[in-house]
């Protein structure tokens, strides 16, 4: 199977120009990213896809083993630019996805060319002298939460019940509420993202690097983009007046503003 | 494939099981348990009616060599009748043409 | 109403008391907005689109055990919920709403003052000014203690089923393997070399989960002879199984004391008639027995064989005819304390091959209906169209034979083929 039909790729914009690509994080799916490319398709060719166990992506191609570390995740985001042969791309991801455009960036350097960094994390539990933000026990409570949620969904319980089989339209309608992924894979991209230690990886980015935070964020604390910024050498941090985990949705224009001056200072 | 259908009736002789349809592993434990809730007594004779009898595999065979060891614990006697030409060919094939009586059909199986 | 069954109302009665009566429901109306939005049974909520509470009602105050100073301009909503739920409604719930402009049923735990939580539905949506910017979101707030309730139940039910479901999964695997092990254990693994001999053998398992009993073997009995058989055990399952290697190994022995194959099947009837006698289960076999002895110098194979109730095997013949070895009257082995056996006796010459099976392939149901039995007749044509080929394409047609009948097969079938070569084959080993 094609790596375009199981990452549900989709390329817009300026097919002339540097390519941007736009990895959501855990969560919900590429339609996070639907007020940022129109900021950026006049001057950029914009990729988005999703996640292997998210949104639109082959669901048949989850494996637990791959996706329970984000090098898993990481292996997607090479899969995707070289799928599409992408050079010298700039990666925009989102909370756990800076992460792995980190990743993928020392994986295949010739193919990633600049980073950013959408409030993220690389290590969301606190450690000694290290303040993420959570314990590990908050974290089995996001788990549970997931699972409440699974039931809770009223669509998401009648295919349970009713099996996809005989109702394939109950199926489109949970793909269409774009943060409902199948709950074990939801499971086991949680648990990857919330229990991964990044911290290290930081050091190794040499590319132009762009880190957004938001004044407000339970998930990424401002504590966290500043010691983002201090591990990447070279690195511009920018504060969003935004509250909350997604400034691309809550403020965009901020946002835009921000990614459009850092690609044209490139 | 017809179902099989086991029949009882009395004669003077004793005992006459009418045996028709297919017996095979599937069905066979039908005419175990009829020949266990049967009464048998010594001098008895039982006859085993095959008349309609269309089909009967090695499940079957071992039916009818407990039928056979039935009669012989309480001293009774056991007859074959009316055994039709494929059930036949397979009894003499495992040599038990040689230990049952067969007779043509349940009326001289059934004379004193 | 009540009915006042025993007086008649006079008319201007009743009407006062229409008056009355709306009057009253009138008052409800008037005093409803306010009253039902502080006192609904469910919490209400107004917040900024940063999230801070900018409203809230009096029920949902109650449920957090929250005075409304210490909330409104002061706290955000997410400051309500649990950690857990904070960082669902960061993953999940903020982004949709902010992509759909509305949500609903969201499960969530608000945190009380106590230091205990209560189980909720959430359902949010966002108002819009008149050029369309988002000015607010309005939240409604469900108790859900008792439907929360239910489907943890249901989660854990569904959680123990798949448990249930995995460990009866991997059972089965594990009986299978066992099973497996046990088919294996009651064939050889392969076929001794007979000097200027040809031998294949195939076995067909109608079901991984009933243990056959249909056996074959051949090996050597001294320098001279070697001994086969091939045969059919009564039943099916483990017990099938048990009588299939006590007949096996019993053959065998006998064998080493005595080759001759009516010598040979007498102790095997006395051993499986003393066995199983008296055990209120008796079982018996149907068994092939012979031995095998090669001539240098002619070149040919001399058989002799006895049957014990066993179908009568077939001989190929290398000038393209084939015949069935009869070996009438041969009883069953087990049944009777001493019992009679069949012998027959043949030489094969090059090119020559003696055929044994067991009655699945004979009592195979063919036809659209499946009632049909496949025969003897049928099976003496089909080998007579093979006669003259060594043994391995014999059981090669046979086996492509036993596949073409479908779900029509449903015994296990044995087949041992035993073949004299030809001058100009070039094969020097035994196929199995």
């Amino acid at each position: 199977m094609g790596i375009a039909s199981r990452n549900h790729v989709t390329v817009t914009g300026n097919p002339q120009g540097r390519p941007v690509v736009l990895a959501h994080g855990f969560g919900c799916d590429q339609n996070m990213w639907r007020l940022t490319v129109p900021a950026l398709a006049d001057d950029h060719r914009v990729v988005l896809f999703d996640y292997v166990g998210s949104g639109r992506s082959d669901a048949s191609a989850f494996s637990e083993e791959r996706y329970s570390s984000l090098e898993g995740y990481a292996r997607d985001v090479v899969e995707v630019c070289e799928a599409l042969d992408l050079r010298d791309a700039v990666f925009v991801g989102h909370s756990v996805s800076a992460m792995t455009g980190v990743l993928a960036a020392a994986e295949a350097p010739e193919r990633i060319g600049a980073l950013v960094m959408v409030a993220p994390s690389p290590r969301y539990i606190d450690d000694e002298g290290y303040r993420g933000g959570f314990s590990a026990e908050d974290i089995d409570e996001l788990l549970a939460s997931l699972e409440a949620n699974y039931l809770g969904w009223s669509a998401a319980m009648a295919p349970l019940i009713m099996g996809n089989a005989d109702r394939p339209e109950l199926g489109d309608e949970l793909k269409n509420s774009f943060c409902a992924t199948d709950p074990d894979m939801a499971r086991v991209f949680a648990r990857t993202t919330f229990l991964s230690d990044s911290r290290d990886d930081l050091k190794s980015v040499t590319v132009p690097t762009l880190v957004l935070e938001c004044t407000q964020d339970v998930i990424a604390p401002r504590e966290v983009g500043a010691f983002v910024h201090a591990a990447i050498h070279g690195s511009t941090l920018v504060t969003l007046d935004a509250t909350g985990h997604c400034p691309h949705l809550s403020a965009p224009d901020a946002t835009n503003r921000a990614i459009t001056d850092f690609l044209a200072s490139l | 494939m017809s179902p099989l259908n086991i029949t009882t009736r009395d004669a003077g002789t004793g005992p006459v099981l009418e045996i028709s349809g297919e017996l095979d592993y599937a069905n066979v434990s039908a005419l175990q348990k009829r020949l266990d809730g049967l009464t048998l007594r010594q001098g008895q004779r039982l006859v085993l009616d095959m008349r309609g009898l269309e089909f009967c595999d090695s499940s079957g065979i071992t039916a009818l060599l407990a039928a056979r060891g039935r009669a012989e614990a309480v001293q009774a006697e056991i007859a074959l009748a009316a055994v039709p030409a494929n059930t036949l060919r397979v009894l003499r094939i495992v040599g038990l043409d040689q230990i049952f009586t067969i007779h043509p059909d349940s009326e001289t199986a059934t004379r004193p | 109403m009540m009915c006042r069954a025993d007086q008649h109302p006079e008319p201007q009665d009743a009407d006062a008391e229409k008056v009355a009566d709306a009057a009253a429901f009138a008052a409800l109306l008037e005093d409803g907005a306010e009253d039902l939005y502080e006192n609904a049974p469910c919490g209400y909520l107004s917040t900024l689109m940063d999230g801070t509470i900018a409203k809230i009602n009096t029920t949902l105050l109650h449920w957090l055990g929250l005075e409304r100073d210490e909330v409104v301009g002061r706290m955000r909503f997410t400051d309500l919920l649990t950690v857990g739920g904070k960082l669902y409604h960061e993953t999940h719930f903020a982004p949709l709403l902010s992509m759909q402009s509305e949500i609903s049923g969201i499960a969530l735990d608000l945190k009380q003052t106590g230091g205990g939580r209560i189980p909720v539905l959430v359902s949010s949506a966002v108002k819009h000014g008149t050029t369309g910017q988002p000015l607010m979101i309005r939240t409604t707030v469900f108790d859900a203690r008792d439907r929360r309730a239910y489907e943890e139940e249901l989660l854990r039910r569904r959680e123990a089923a798949e448990e249930a479901r995995r460990r009866a999964e991997a059972d089965r695997t594990r009986l299978q393997e066992a099973l497996a092990v046990l088919q294996q254990s009651l064939l050889p693994d392969t076929l001794p070399e007979v000097p200027g001999v040809r031998t294949a053998a195939h076995y067909h398992t109608a079901s991984p989960d009933r243990l056959g009993g249909d056996f074959y073997d051949v090996f050597a009995i001294d320098g001279k002879r070697f001994g086969f058989f091939l045969g059919d055990v009564c039943g099916k399952g483990p017990q099938a199984a048990a009588l299939t290697s006590l007949t096996r190994y019993t053959l065998r022995a006998a064998a080493l004391h005595d080759p001759d194959p009516v010598s040979a099947l007498t102790t095997l009837n006395r051993v499986l008639h003393e066995r199983y006698t008296g055990s209120g289960d008796p079982r018996y076999c149907t068994a092939v027995y012979g031995t095998l002895e090669p001539d240098p110098g002619t070149g040919t194979l001399a058989v002799h064989l006895a049957s014990g109730g066993h179908p009568p095997a077939v001989v190929l013949r290398a000038d393209g005819t084939a015949d069935f070895l009869p070996t009438p009257g041969g009883l069953l082995v087990g049944i009777l304390p001493t019992a009679r056996f069949t012998t027959a006796t043949t030489v094969l010459g090059p090119g020559d091959t003696l055929l044994l099976y067991t009655d699945g392939l004979t009592e195979a149901r063919t036809g659209q209906d499946r009632t049909g039995l496949y025969g003897d007749e049928a099976l003496l044509a089909f080998l007579t169209a093979h006669a003259g080929r060594p043994p391995h394409s014999v059981i090669e047609a046979l086996t492509g034979l036993l596949d073409s009948f479908g779900d029509g097969l449903d015994d296990d079938t044995a087949l041992l083929a035993i073949g004299v070569p030809t001058a100009d084959d070039p094969r020097t080993r035994n196929e199995r």
